[in-house]
C-alpha cells in the first residue's frame, strides 16, 4: 500500500459525489459520515467482503451503508494498520464480531486478537477464568488454531469461541471424556477409556456425525486411549474391552473419515507386558513424517513404558525408546526445537534427547539433578509436559515451568559432531499464582495458553498483556 | 469555503486524511524534521491545491497535528488512544520524536516526583538487578535468568533468557547488545537482543598466573569505546579489565590486586566519569566490626590511581568509627556522594578539589525528618544534580538550595526531603535506585517488579463530589 496517493484535479476536493473509476481513492459514505480510502487497502479485507465488492463495484455514486460510522471506522483502520485502535474500547467485543460479521471480515478481527504469531510465552500472564457450570471438573481439552477452545467437563464439551465471549454446551452419550481433538472450529473426536468407540461429535449441530470402532480379535469393546492428528490423518489408538489387545488405528481426516491403515495391532500371550501397553499419547512430528506414540504401565516393580515412531506410509516402527529407569511420566516432541523432552515419573526432572540422529540409543539428558532418577518416590507423577512454538511447558504439581533453548551464538560441537543444546527453565507466573492445585491439561491456540486444574470447575487463560483487548 | 480563484498564502497545504480535510502551513508540516513523510509532502509544488490524499485514520492525525503545531499532546489524546497507537501512528508519520518529547515525563525533580506504575515482568518478577538507558529512555531488567527490555513507553519490547540463572550485573553496552555478569557462573557475557543470541563471553585468563581461574565479574559500566569489568576469582585476586566494545574482546588491565584485605578487594560498583575520563571504583565489605572499603579513581589510559580513599583509616578522627555504607559518582563529573554507616549522614566530596579528606558532611535540620537512622543498608544514586538515597523502605532526595555553582559546598548547602510517603516505604527495604529517561527505577528486597517514579505538571486533583 503506497503511503499516500495523489488525487486527481476534482473540481472541489472530496466533496464530488461521483466517483471517478480511475481515482485509486473511493469515498464511502457510512451512516451519513464521508470516508476516503484507497482500493489497496479495501482489498486487504479479502475478496468475500463487503469492502472488496465496494471497491470493484462500478457506481458511478459513492456508495451508502446503511451502518454505525463509528463502527465502521474501527474496521477501516483495522484494515489500515492491522491492528485494533483503542475506539474500539467504546464497543464490547460481542458487537464488534456481528458487525464484522456483516461486513464479512471477521478473519481480520481474529487475526489482529487472536494470532497464534501474537503468542509470547515469555509474556504470559494468567488473564482470565472461564467458568463451567455444573459440579464436574474438566477432564479434557480442545484448542484450535485461532484460540477457540472445547472443554469435557464430565459427559457435556462446553466450547467456547475464539474471542471467549460466547459458548454452548452439548451433551455427550459419555460418562467421561478422556480424548478430545478438534478436527475443524465445530468438529471433535471424542474417545473415551471405558466406552467403546471413537465419536465424532459435530458441536454445531449437536449431533454424532460418525462412530469409529476398531474390530478385535475378541469381539469385544474397543475403548479410546488417545486421539492424535497430522494435516492429512486422524490416529486413534484403541484398547480392546478385554485389555488383552491394541492397535492404532490411521483414519482420513478429510473425507469420511475411512480408515487407512492399522498399525501396530499387538495381541498379548503370555507374560509379555510390553505389548499389553496401548498408546496413551499420540503426535505428529511433521519435519520427520513420524508419529509418536507414548504408553506406559505402572505395576510392582514400577512404572515401565515404551516411546514409538511409526511411519506412517509403510505402518512400521522406525524408532523405539523402551523406558525401564526412571520411565516418563509425560513425553512430548518440539518441532521447532527438533528434540523430545519427557518428566520422569521417579525424579520428577525434565530430560531431553536430540532428534537430529534419530534411531540412535536411548540417550536422555537429565536437565536437572540427574541422580534422582533411582529414587522410588515418584515425584513426577502426574507431571504434564506439552511443546509450542519454540518453548516446552512442564506443570510439576500446580506450578508451570517455562523450557527454552538458549541460542549461543559461538556454539561448541559434542561427541556426536551436533552443536549443544542449552534449555533452562523459567517458574511461569506471579508469587501469587503458586501453590494452587495441580494442573491436569495444557493447551494452545490463538495467542493463549489454556490450563485446567484438578477439581476445579474453570479453565485458566493465559495470555501476554500487550496488545489485549 | 473558501474560493480556489483568490489568492492562497503559498506556505499553506491541505490534507485529505482518511476523508477528513486538513489545512495547514508549510512550516507546522516541517516541524517533523527533514525525513519524514509529513516534510515530505511540503515539498510539493506550491500552485497545486489539490489536498494531498493519505490513507489513514483522521482522528489520530488530528491528535498528532495538534502535536506538529503545539509541540504538545492534547489531553484528550491520551485519554482515547493508548501510547502504542499514538507511537505505531507517528513511526508512520516519521515524527516519532515529536512524540517522543511529548510524552516523555518533565525534567525529574525529586522535591516532586510521585509514583507512576509499577512494571511487573510476567514470570519471575523479582527483578535481581536493571540497568536504564538515559538516550532513549528504555529499561532492562534482568529477572530469573532472563532479561527483559522495556522501551520509553515502558511497554514490554521482548525478553531474552540467558543461559545464567542469576543475573547480577547487567549493562547495556551497545544499541542492542547487553553485557551480563552473575556471582557464581565466571566471565562476562554478551546477549544479542534482536536475535536473542548469545554472541560472545569475555573470560579473564592469564597463562603466567595458575590462580586466575574461573573469575566472576562483580561490576560493570562503559564508555564509548570500552567496556570495564571487574573480575574476582576464587582465590580473591581481582582486576579491572578493558574490554573494546567493537570486539567484545578483551584489551587491557588497568590493575590487578591481591584481594587479601579490604583495601584490595574487588570494586563492586564501577562508573565512567565521562568528562574528567577516569574510572571510579567502590568496594565495601561489612562485618563483626562494620563496614570498611575503598574509592579510587583510576585513569584507563596510564593505568594509574588518580585518587583514592580507605575507610576507616583516612580522613578526620571524629568520622573513624563511620566509614560509609554506600558511594556514588555524579555522571556530570562533579562530586562523590558517600552515605555513612554508623551515623547515616550524607557525605560529599568535590571533584574538581580532591584532597586527603575533602568530605563535607551534609546535614539538614528538617524536623519532620528526626527519625535519620543508621545508614547500614543504604543505597545511593545520584541523577540530575540530585542525590537519592534509600535507607530501609524509606526514598529521600538531596538537592541543593543555594543553586550559585560558583559558591563552595557547606554543611548546610543541601536540604534533605522525603519522596515517598510513610506506605511506600512499608512495602519493603531499597535494593537498587537508578535514573534514566527522567524517570526513577526503584527495586526492592524480594518484592516483584521494578517502580517508576517521576514528575508531572498535572495536579492530580482529586474530585470529593
Amino acid at each position: 500500500m503506497p503511503p499516500f496517493a495523489d488525487s486527481r484535479p476534482h473540481a472541489n476536493g472530496f466533496q464530488q459525489t461521483k466517483q471517478d473509476s480511475t481515482s485509486n481513492i473511493v469515498t464511502i459514505d457510512v451512516g451519513g459520515q464521508l470516508f476516503q480510502t484507497t482500493k489497496q487497502t479495501l482489498s486487504l479485507a479479502g475478496s468475500k467482503s463487503l469492502f472488496s465488492r465496494i471497491c470493484n463495484s462500478d457506481q458511478i455514486y459513492v456508495p451508502f451503508i446503511d451502518r454505525d460510522p463509528e463502527l465502521f471506522s474501527v474496521f477501516l483502520s483495522l484494515l489500515r494498520t492491522g491492528n485494533l485502535s483503542s475506539k474500539a474500547k467504546a464497543f464490547d467485543l460481542q458487537d464488534l464480531i456481528s458487525e464484522a460479521q456483516f461486513y464479512g471480515v471477521e478473519n481480520l478481527l481474529v487475526n489482529s486478537q487472536s494470532n497464534p504469531s501474537q503468542f509470547e510465552a515469555f509474556n504470559l500472564e494468567k488473564s482470565s477464568i472461564l467458568p463451567l457450570n455444573g459440579r464436574d471438573s474438566p477432564s479434557a481439552i480442545a484448542t484450535t488454531p485461532y484460540g477457540s477452545v472445547h472443554v469435557a467437563h464430565g459427559s457435556k464439551i462446553t466450547s467456547f469461541d475464539w474471542s471467549l465471549q460466547k459458548k454452548y454446551t452439548n451433551l455427550t452419550q459419555f460418562t467421561a471424556i478422556d480424548s478430545l481433538l478438534a478436527i475443524s472450529t465445530n468438529i471433535v473426536a471424542a474417545g473415551a477409556t471405558d466406552f467403546s468407540g471413537l465419536q465424532i461429535l459435530d458441536l454445531g449441530k449437536g449431533v454424532v456425525r460418525e462412530t469409529l470402532n476398531w474390530e478385535n480379535v475378541t469381539r469385544s469393546s474397543s475403548t479410546v486411549q488417545a486421539i492424535g492428528s497430522s494435516p492429512e490423518y486422524m490416529f486413534t489408538s484403541f484398547e480392546s474391552g478385554r485389555r488383552n489387545s491394541n492397535s492404532i488405528m490411521v483414519y482420513d481426516i478429510q473425507g469420511s473419515f475411512r480408515p487407512v491403515l492399522e498399525m501396530g495391532r499387538y495381541e498379548i500371550y503370555g507374560a509379555d507386558l510390553d505389548s499389553a501397553i496401548p498408546a496413551t499419547k499420540l503426535s505428529w512430528v511433521p519435519s520427520h513424517n513420524l508419529l509418536m506414540a507414548s504408553g506406559s504401565h505402572s505395576g510392582p516393580t514400577g512404572v515401565s513404558g515404551n516411546i514409538k515412531f511409526w511411519d506412517v506410509r509403510s505402518g512400521n516402527v522406525v524408532w523405539e525408546i523402551k523406558e525401564k529407569v526412571d520411565c516418563f511420566s509425560d513425553v512430548t516432541v518440539s518441532d521447532d526445537l527438533s528434540a523430545m523432552f519427557k518428566v520422569g515419573v521417579n525424579s520428577g526432572e525434565v530430560f531431553f534427547t536430540d532428534l537430529r540422529n534419530i534411531g540412535g540409543e536411548n540417550s536422555w539428558i537429565c536437565l536437572g539433578d540427574g541422580r534422582k532418577a533411582m529414587n522410588g518416590k515418584k515425584e513426577g507423577f502426574g507431571c504434564k509436559i506439552e511443546s509450542h512454538g519454540n518453548q516446552v511447558f512442564c506443570s510439576k504439581g500446580g506450578d508451570l515451568e517455562l523450557w527454552s533453548e538458549v541460542l549461543i551464538g559461538s556454539s561448541r560441537e559434542g561427541e556426536d559432531g551436533l552443536e549443544e543444546k542449552v534449555y533452562r527453565k523459567n517458574l511461569m507466573g506471579r508469587a501469587k499464582d503458586t501453590g494452587e492445585r495441580r494442573i491436569t491439561n495444557l493447551g494452545f491456540g490463538g495467542n493463549k495458553m489454556f490450563v485446567t486444574r484438578k477439581d476445579q470447575q474453570s479453565v485458566e487463560v493465559w495470555q501476554s498483556s500487550v496488545r489485549g483487548f | 469555503m473558501e474560493d480556489r480563484n483568490s489568492g492562497v498564502a503559498p506556505d499553506r497545504i491541505k490534507l485529505n486524511v482518511g476523508g477528513k480535510l486538513f489545512e495547514t502551513t508549510l512550516s507546522t508540516l516541517r516541524t517533523g524534521g527533514p525525513d519524514s513523510l509529513l516534510a515530505a509532502l511540503s515539498n510539493r509544488p506550491a500552485n497545486d491545491t489539490v489536498p494531498v490524499f493519505i490513507d489513514r485514520d483522521p482522528e489520530i492525525f488530528s491528535a498528532l497535528l495538534y502535536l506538529l503545531r503545539s509541540s504538545h499532546l492534547p489531553s484528550a489524546a491520551l485519554r482515547r488512544f493508548t501510547k502504542q497507537e499514538l507511537a505505531d501512528e507517528a513511526s508512520y508519520y516519521g515524527i516519532e520524536t515529536q512524540l517522543k518529547s511529548a510524552l516523555l515525563p518533565v525534567p525529574l525533580t525529586g522535591i516532586d516526583a510521585s509514583i507512576v506504575s509499577t512494571i511487573k515482568p510476567a514470570s519471575d518478577g523479582v527483578v535481581s538487578t536493571f540497568t536504564t538507558c538515559d538516550a532513549d529512555g528504555s529499561v532492562w531488567i534482568a529477572h530469573g535468568g532472563q532479561i527483559s527490555v522495556y522501551d520509553w513507553n515502558l511497554t514490554h519490547s521482548g525478553t531474552v533468557r540467558t543461559h545464567l540463572d542469576y543475573i547480577t550485573g547487567i549493562c547495556r553496552v551497545r544499541p542492542d547488545i547487553a553485557a551480563v555478569a552473575s556471582d557464581v557462573v565466571p566471565g562476562l557475557h554478551f546477549y544479542n537482543f534482536s536475535n536473542s543470541r548469545h554472541v560472545g563471553s569475555a573470560q579473564w585468563t592469564d597463562p603466567d598466573d595458575p590462580r586466575i581461574y574461573k573469575a566472576r565479574v562483580a561490576a560493570i559500566a562503559d564508555s564509548a569505546e570500552s567496556i570495564y569489568a571487574s573480575y574476582d576469582c576464587h582465590h580473591r585476586e581481582n582486576s579491572v579489565l578493558v574490554i573494546d566494545k567493537s570486539t567484545l574482546k578483551i584489551s587491557s588491565e588497568i590493575f590487578r590486586q591481591p584481594g587479601s584485605s579490604s583495601k584490595s578487594v574487588v570494586p563492586t560498583k564501577l562508573k565512567y566519569v565521562e568528562n574528567l575520563g577516569v574510572v571510579f571504583g567502590s568496594a565495601v565489605s561489612s562485618g563483626a566490626f562494620g563496614y570498611s572499603g575503598y574509592i579510587r579513581l583510576w585513569d584507563p589510559r596510564s593505568k594509574t590511581v588518580v585518587w583514592e580513599t580507605n575507610e576507616p583509616g583516612s580522613g578526620r578522627s571524629s568520622r573513624f568509627g563511620d566509614p560509609f555504607a554506600d558511594v556514588d559518582v555524579e555522571l556530570e563529573g562533579s562530586s562523590i556522594f558517600k552515605v555513612c554507616s554508623k551515623s547515616g549522614d550524607l557525605g560529599m566530596a568535590d571533584l574538581r578539589n580532591l584532597s586527603e579528606d575533602p568530605w563535607v558532611y551534609l546535614n539538614d535540620n528538617n524536623p519532620s525528618l528526626r527519625n535519620m537512622g543508621g545508614g547500614g543498608d543504604g543505597v545511593v544514586h545520584c541523577y540530575r544534580k540530585q542525590v537519592f538515597v534509600g535507607r530501609e523502605g524509606g526514598l529521600e532526595v538531596w538537592r541543593r538550595a543555594d543553586e550559585s555553582e560558583e559558591s563552595t559546598v557547606n554543611e548546610g548547602s543541601y536540604r534533605r526531603n522525603y519522596v515517598d510517603k510513610e506506605e511506600d516505604s512499608k512495602r519493603g527495604v531499597i535494593k537498587r535506585i537508578e535514573g534514566g529517561g527522567d524517570r526513577l527505577f526503584v527495586t526492592r528486597e524480594n518484592v516483584e517488579g521494578i517502580e517508576v517514579w517521576q514528575s508531572s505538571n498535572l495536579s492530580g486533583a482529586i474530585s470529593v463530589l
